[in-house]
């Protein structure tokens, strides 16, 4: 079980602040870093993984400094955004390769188990040159697997791939996480980060807006109102009585059931039973219409 | 039931009347200009055009202000020895700015890119070498019109005759910037790799120059001028010098120019050769590239 | 030393059209000795000039510009270097190895040429193929150390590596005596002065000046690359 720590970390180019005060732990399991593109995503990455210094604070691994420490890449992969790498070589000369600077003891081996993780046997011998963007996506990934680090930073993972190819990778990330590995990616797409992460970390603009459970998270903004979609027996009714007593912005009247804004969260939870008593309308289903990481984020982002 | 139906999200087509090729031509040339000074990209590209600019410029700046200080004529520079004197400096511009035009699409294959649009293979090429052109000549006429107008302004002897000599080496700046960049770019072409296109860029005139300026050592030792003559065709600089010596009047900057106006028309005629030459053989490359 | 480091070095600049490139300089100077040779022109002076003009002073800094620019340059540009970076091995390794593999490169198209060359025009004739072969290797030793190290350096490495080779030496060193004494081609030349009596070959900078001169750039430059890989920020494509 690893631990990679940020502690109060500041990142500066001139007079450019791209990452402020950010501190975070990040632990087993997934955790997403989702934030805008531009939002300092991979300066916080490149620093988790010794590309760049913190202009201040600290970034361990376990309580070791990863600056300067290429000793460190013993328990860390990184699968960087840039989609570059040695064209030339075929994909299991490639990992070999990749083996062999990791100084490991059965370096074909080894090679050979990450090359079959990611599912890339069959064009193992063809140079990675003719590979989709799909195939250069995992065969970086295995390249980042072959020593079988605890920990994983992955800049950018789904990008350019296709929906199938996404899948596959998602499932192999989910797999590698129940394994009891440490694995951070970043991403600017909601819907990847919320089928995958369980844990997010929202950067906005360099600033660490939001850290924890999405869901909780979005509960925590109890100053936003919340949509909820409700079904019953006498939609017409219900939202005359719960437009009246005035919990609700706004209640509209659709083809898929009552939609209600409702201002106060918590009243509204503890209103909306009462009314459909007193009323005589039975209630069917009421679900959250917007508990979507997309609308927590532009909740965040737009702040 | 549910019925299909294609929405209108208030898509237009454009039906209003196209710029036509000319517009495209000149939007390319424009782009390709802009890009041979490192403008519109960030700071990194700009530094060694303007510092080779610069350079350029030194000697020219130089020689007006110790014409000025001492009132010697001779201390002026030759208008036509300007280029053949900075070769290597001009060498270093081509080399490196030749590579930003006729490689990048090519290292990243976005050409199809242009030509899923109405932009003809030729027309692509032409505005490309077209640019390059430009820019190189830019960098030489610049210097030597400060050194012009330096001297003018300095009261330099004899202004009808310098006019003339001015005009001419203009006309030599132009067939200089002309044949340097179809070398350059055919060459760079081949080379998309970064940092390749511009050793073999430079390659191509280091070796073509030492080998030329061998040979003619041992040719003049030999006291055979005109093999020494002859040989200077084959070192882009000495080529161009010949032109301008045989044929714009000039006095000859390089060891050895071939005799005769003959030889001058020879050299034009082998400039033009390698100016269409080039062209062709780039139009080749571009279409191919546009395939893919 | 890391021989997968090397292997993968050597694959990317022994790729076909770079082979080419690199092949293409040494052939010519050897084929401009045949030449010279076969017509009768392989006096001491002329051939003493095919050395130092074309090998020395024109196929020994392009080729170790191209070797010592090209093993880690683009790598740093298109961001595979990450792939070497990202692994247990130490930063001065990768350095030295990458400084090994254009070491070879240079001997192999330059060095070993230039002794070929040097056989076909004067054989063994006042020692001036073997002083020749041996300045070129020191010469080159210290060119491709300085253009590793602009490579880690800088993006514009082959840029500023071509004004210092041929702005430079050659440019400025026949005007300013400064300038001509701050140059590798000249030391270079100064070591095979030391070993070979043929009058033809005149360096302008001392034996004792020269030899201290190209340790410490090399040195120098060897120190200053691996200080910049240590802190090198591999940042976006352009």
């Amino acid at each position: 079980m690893s631990e990679l720590r940020l502690e109060g970390v500041s990142r500066w180019y001139g007079n450019v602040v791209a990452v402020n005060g950010v501190s975070m732990t990040v632990g087993p399991g997934v955790t997403g870093l989702l934030g805008p593109n531009g939002a300092g995503k991979s300066t916080l990455i490149h620093m988790m993984g010794g590309f760049l210094a913190p202009s201040s604070g600290t970034v361990t691994l376990d309580g070791t400094t990863i600056w300067r420490n290429p000793g460190i890449y013993r328990h860390l992969g990184l699968v960087p955004e840039r989609e570059s790498a040695y064209d030339f070589l075929t994909g299991e000369q490639f990992i070999v390769a990749m083996a062999k600077l990791h100084g490991l003891d059965d370096p074909g081996v080894a090679a050979r188990r990450a090359i079959a993780r990611v599912e890339m046997e069959p064009a193992a011998g063809r140079t990675i040159g003719t590979y989709s963007k799909g195939m250069k996506q995992r065969i970086k990934m295995a390249s980042a697997l072959v020593h079988d680090p605890p920990v994983l930073l992955l800049d950018e993972p789904f990008n350019g791939m296709d929906p199938r190819q996404r899948l596959q990778l998602m499932d192999l990330i989910r797999q590698m996480a129940a394994e009891g590995r440490t694995i951070l990616f970043s991403s600017h797409i909601l819907e990847e980060v919320e089928r995958l992460a369980s844990h997010i970390e929202v950067i906005v603009a360099g600033r660490h807006a939001a850290s924890g459970d999405f869901r909780k998270i979005r509960r925590l903004m109890t100053d936003r109102p919340h949509i909820f979609l409700v079904r019953s027996s006498d939609d017409r009714r219900l939202a005359a009585a719960v437009i009246a007593d005035g919990s609700a912005r706004s209640v509209q009247l659709t083809d898929k059931g009552l939609q209600v804004e409702a201002v106060d969260f918590q009243r509204f939870t503890w209103l909306l039973p009462r009314v459909s008593r007193d009323t005589g309308v039975r209630l069917w289903e009421v679900s959250p219409a917007d508990e979507s990481l997309e609308s927590v984020f532009s909740y965040l982002v737009d702040r | 039931m549910s019925t299909s139906t294609i929405h209108d999200i208030g898509y237009r087509h454009y039906d209003g009347r196209r710029n036509g090729r000319a517009y495209v031509l000149r939007s390319l040339f424009v782009h390709n200009l802009r890009a041979a000074y490192g403008l519109g990209r960030p700071a990194r590209a700009k530094v060694m055009p303007f510092l080779l600019g610069a350079i350029m410029l030194l000697p020219a700046a130089g020689s007006v202000a110790v014409f000025a200080v001492t009132d010697r004529p001779e201390t002026l520079m030759r208008y036509s020895s300007y280029p053949p004197n900075l070769q290597v400096i001009i060498a270093i511009f081509l080399a490196t700015q030749a590579p930003v035009l006729a490689s990048r699409e090519l290292r990243f294959r976005v050409v199809p890119l242009y030509f899923s649009r109405p932009v003809g293979h030729l027309d692509f090429v032409v505005a490309k070498l077209a640019a390059l052109v430009t820019a190189l000549f830019a960098l030489m006429a610049v210097p030597v019109t400060v050194l012009y107008v330096g001297g003018l302004v300095t009261k330099a002897p004899d202004p009808g005759d310098q006019l003339l000599r001015y005009l001419g080496a203009l006309l030599g700046c132009a067939l200089f910037a002309l044949v340097l960049s179809a070398i350059g770019m055919v060459v760079a072409a081949f080379t998309p790799r970064r940092g390749f296109g511009v050793a073999a860029v430079i390659a191509v005139y280091m070796v073509s120059t030492a080998v030329v300026l061998i040979v003619q050592g041992i040719a003049e030792q030999e006291t055979n001028f005109t093999l020494s003559g002859w040989m200077g065709l084959f070192a882009p600089f000495n080529l161009v010098d010949t032109v301008q010596v045989r044929l714009l009047g000039a006095s000859k900057s390089s060891v050895q120019v071939a005799p005769g106006t003959g030889a001058g028309v020879v050299a034009l005629a082998l400039c033009a050769v390698i100016v269409l030459g080039s062209v062709a053989v780039l139009y080749r490359r571009f279409r191919k590239a546009g395939l893919s | 030393m890391n021989s997968t480091i090397a292997m993968i070095t050597f694959r990317a600049m022994l790729g076909r059209r770079r082979a080419l490139l690199l092949l293409a300089l040494p052939l010519l100077l050897l084929a401009l000795s045949v030449v010279l040779r076969s017509t009768g022109y392989d006096d001491l002076d002329v051939s003493e000039d095919v050395l130092q003009k074309f090998g020395l002073a024109t196929l020994l800094p392009l080729l170790a510009l191209i070797a010592g620019t090209g093993v880690i340059g683009p790598e740093i540009d298109d961001g595979q270097l990450m792939y070497v970076l990202t692994k247990p091995v130490p930063r001065q390794v990768i350095v030295l190895t990458k400084l090994a593999v254009a070491n070879v490169l240079v001997v192999v198209f330059a060095v070993v040429p230039v002794l070929l060359s040097g056989l076909v025009l004067t054989g063994t004739t006042a020692r001036m193929t073997p002083a020749f072969t041996v300045g070129v290797l020191v010469g080159g030793l210290a060119y491709t150390a300085v253009f590793v190290a602009l490579a880690v350096a800088s993006r514009n490495a082959v840029t500023i590596g071509l004004l210092y080779a041929l702005v430079w030496e050659s440019l400025l060193g026949n005007f300013a005596p400064g300038a001509k004494s701050a140059s590798i081609q000249q030391w270079a030349l100064s070591v095979t002065d030391a070993l070979t009596p043929a009058s033809p070959v005149r360096a302008s900078v001392g034996l004792a000046v020269a030899v201290p001169l190209l340790v410490l750039v090399t040195a120098a430059a060897t120190a200053l690359a691996t200080y910049r890989l240590r802190s090198l920020t591999v940042a976006s494509a352009e």
